[in-house]
């Protein structure tokens, strides 16, 4: 009865290990390793085609900052927001600006990317505090739009085809290289959206997003918060669209279009509002699932019928997106959490059926 | 004066694109809570089931409009039943991103009916040449059936919904569904003939901008009914009237600053270019709604605590 293993169980299902803080470092370690492998495994699989395919699952990286960045204002402090992709743009172009025209070091238009979409945040934020709902949603829509003519004005008087940038630092050429590089900034960005969250600027959000009301009558200062919340999704998107415009290796003012911030929105309505896994699941579900439809055969015949399958893929996109709404209005998060349960029922039966064979032993 | 005048009629003729597809958003937004990214895509798929009645079987312009109108009610109608009886109770960013993705299935589908119309198609209309001159303004007659069938729908609208017995439900429904319910309102059928007339006004909105500019496509709604959504906001939301009014001061104000702005420069920036016009009119719209967060018609909701 000394053994402290065998006295615990009696408060605490077997299960509670999974909720453990050591668990939650180790599944994300497990995690971050998997990631890692996957490089080697690609050239094991692809061969020559490895980096090819490499550079197209790097976007999903990039899509879930993104996600992550518009959860953090949409999901959490409540503000819907359709601005997001104005912020991408200006990152993507800032980053082109100081690589390409003023020979600054990466880094350093990293940052100046990430400092100025944020400052930006804050400009677009101070607005936002007095204009709430759908027509907060089709006034920050109506700032994309106008960011990404801005931009094109921006190339047009530079007499640019494409912003291309021609000072990347080598290394980043290379697909692999480029991989760990987005792998390691989306864990770093996870662990840096999932430790606010978890601090009390993330619970004063919550606590405005369930009721505004109550969180000022507890003390809560709804401009601080809801600025925060702007400066930090703009700051992150910013981040993302320099991602981005490393990834294509030019800036281009699609990236402000109203497209765009439209897809940030369903990546996080379709993961699951509130969530740091939907945000991933939703950046994988809408970054990804198109090029995945690209793999399919452009061309299907089954007897006489012959359907050009190319022209069919924004459709099948489409409804495979209204399902996944109809079916999980709260998000596909909710698969996870299900599974998250089943996994603990499963465990705990598991050990209580040992526990009790031991006992008759 | 001539050219202000000209191109301030301009303005409003646009303008009144932009008002009736607002209308429409407005409509639909209020009756059933949905805001509706799909609405360009229904618009265009009408206006190109009228272009292929024109070019297919040969049909007159007035029979291919009927037939246009009918296949818009339907198609709204159909719409409600297949698509936004499902979502009707999801969360309202739900219900908007599953309009996006109807847009999406929409537009495959019409693609697939009628591969020709990916591309701009020509879309011949008997007003397309004839002009009257009014003092030494010229307006094209397509330009005064436009002005005409939005005041028309306005008007009919206007009637509808404050003299007739459905009018009066639809307004209940839309100011409180459950308490319409218990009052005996058909709150399913009135929902249906939201989608139905809102459909309606989308084609008509779509055929009036088709015959205007003599081309479509199956896409070329998209950049107008971003501009619909800032003229139905800037109107107020909860507002018909808001909602034409909003759209025809974003078309005027468009037409009014490419008047004035036209040749000039700063420097080298051309401040002439339409992105210059959007900035400006974005900040207005911006200060507008800074005043009167909720749009120049709407009203203003009380927070309860």
């Amino acid at each position: 009865m000394s053994d402290p293993a065998s006295a615990s169980p009696r408060s605490a299902p077997p299960s509670a290990w999974l909720r453990s803080r050591w668990a939650g470092w180790f599944i994300a370690g497990v995690g971050v390793v998997a990631l890692l492998l996957v490089p080697s495994t690609y050239d094991a699989l692809y061969g020559f085609q490895a980096g090819f395919q490499l550079h197209r699952i790097s976007l999903i990286g990039i899509y879930i900052i993104a996600a992550l960045a518009q959860n953090v204002l949409t999901g959490y402090a409540a503000q819907p927001s359709l601005g997001n992709a104005a912020f991408f743009g200006v990152g993507a172009y800032l980053l082109a600006w100081t690589n390409t025209d003023l020979h600054q070091p990466y880094w350093l238009g990293i940052v100046i990317a990430m400092v100025v979409c944020a400052l930006l945040g804050l400009i677009v934020g101070g607005p936002a505090l007095r204009i709430s709902g759908t027509y907060l949603a089709i006034a920050t829509l109506g700032l994309v739009l106008v960011t990404q003519s801005l931009l094109d004005l921006w190339d047009k008087t530079n007499g640019r085809q494409s912003y291309d940038l021609t000072q990347l630092p080598l290394s980043l050429g290379d697909d692999h290289t480029l991989y760990v590089f987005i792998v390691v900034i989306v864990v770093a960005v996870l662990f840096f959206v999932r430790n606010i969250l978890q601090s009390r600027v993330g619970r004063a959000w919550v606590a405005i997003r369930d009721n505004e009301a109550a969180a000022e009558a507890f003390g809560i200062n709804l401009t601080t918060y809801k600025l925060l919340a702007f400066v930090i999704s703009a700051l992150l998107t910013g981040l993302a669209g320099a991602l981005y415009a490393t990834w294509a290796t030019t800036a281009s003012s699609s990236s402000s279009s109203a497209d765009q911030t439209i897809a940030f929105l369903a990546m996080i309505v379709v993961g699951g509002l509130g969530s740091i896994v939907g945000s991933v699941i939703g950046a994988i579900f809408v970054g990804f699932l198109p090029l995945l439809l690209q793999q399919l055969p452009a061309i299907v015949s089954a007897g006489p019928i012959r359907i050009q399958v190319t022209t069919l893929q924004s459709g099948i996109f489409g409804l495979l997106l209204l399902l996944a709404l109809i079916f999980f209005p709260e998000g596909l998060r909710g698969i996870v959490d299900r599974a998250g349960l089943l996994m603990r029922r499963l465990l705990n039966r598991h050990i209580a059926t040992g526990a009790s064979e031991g006992v008759e032993r | 004066m001539v050219a202000f005048l000209q191109v301030a009629l301009a303005g409003v003729v646009t303008g009144s694109i932009y008002g009736l597809l607002a209308l429409g958003i407005v409509l639909i937004y209020r009756t059933t809570g949905v805001l509706n990214f799909a609405y360009g895509a229904i618009g265009a798929v009408c206006t190109g089931f009228m272009a292929i009645l024109m070019m297919g079987p040969r049909l007159p312009f007035g029979l291919a409009l009927l037939g246009a109108l009918i296949f818009s009610a339907l198609l709204g109608m159909g719409l409600e039943r297949s698509f936004a009886r499902p979502v009707l109770r999801a969360p309202v960013f739900t219900k908007a991103i599953a309009t996006l993705a109807l847009a999406l299935i929409l537009e495959t589908v019409a693609q697939q009916i009628w591969p020709q119309l990916s591309q701009a198609v020509h879309f011949s209309s008997p007003f397309a040449t004839a002009s009257v001159r009014v003092g030494g303004v010229y307006i094209a007659l397509i330009d005064v059936v436009i002005l005409l069938v939005t005041a028309g729908v306005m008007v009919a609208l206007q009637l509808f919904l404050t003299r007739t017995k459905l009018g009066i439900a639809m307004r209940a429904t839309a100011d409180n569904q459950d308490a319409a319910r218990l009052m005996g309102a058909p709150v399913g059928n009135i929902s249906l003939l939201t989608w139905g007339l809102s459909a309606v006004i989308a084609a008509l909105a779509g055929i009036l901008l088709a015959s205007r500019t003599g081309l479509m496509n199956l896409s070329f709604l998209d950049p107008v009914l971003i501009l619909a959504f800032i003229g139905a906001v800037l109107g107020g939301l909860e507002s018909l009237p808001g909602a034409l009014i909003g759209g025809i001061v974003i078309g005027l104000l468009d037409n009014l600053l490419a008047l004035i702005l036209a040749g000039h420069s700063l420097g080298p920036l051309d401040i002439s270019d339409p992105g210059i016009r959007q900035a400006l009119i974005f900040g207005g719209f911006v200060l507008v709604l800074l005043f009167r967060p909720q749009g120049l018609l709407g009203q203003a909701t009380l927070r309860r605590v």
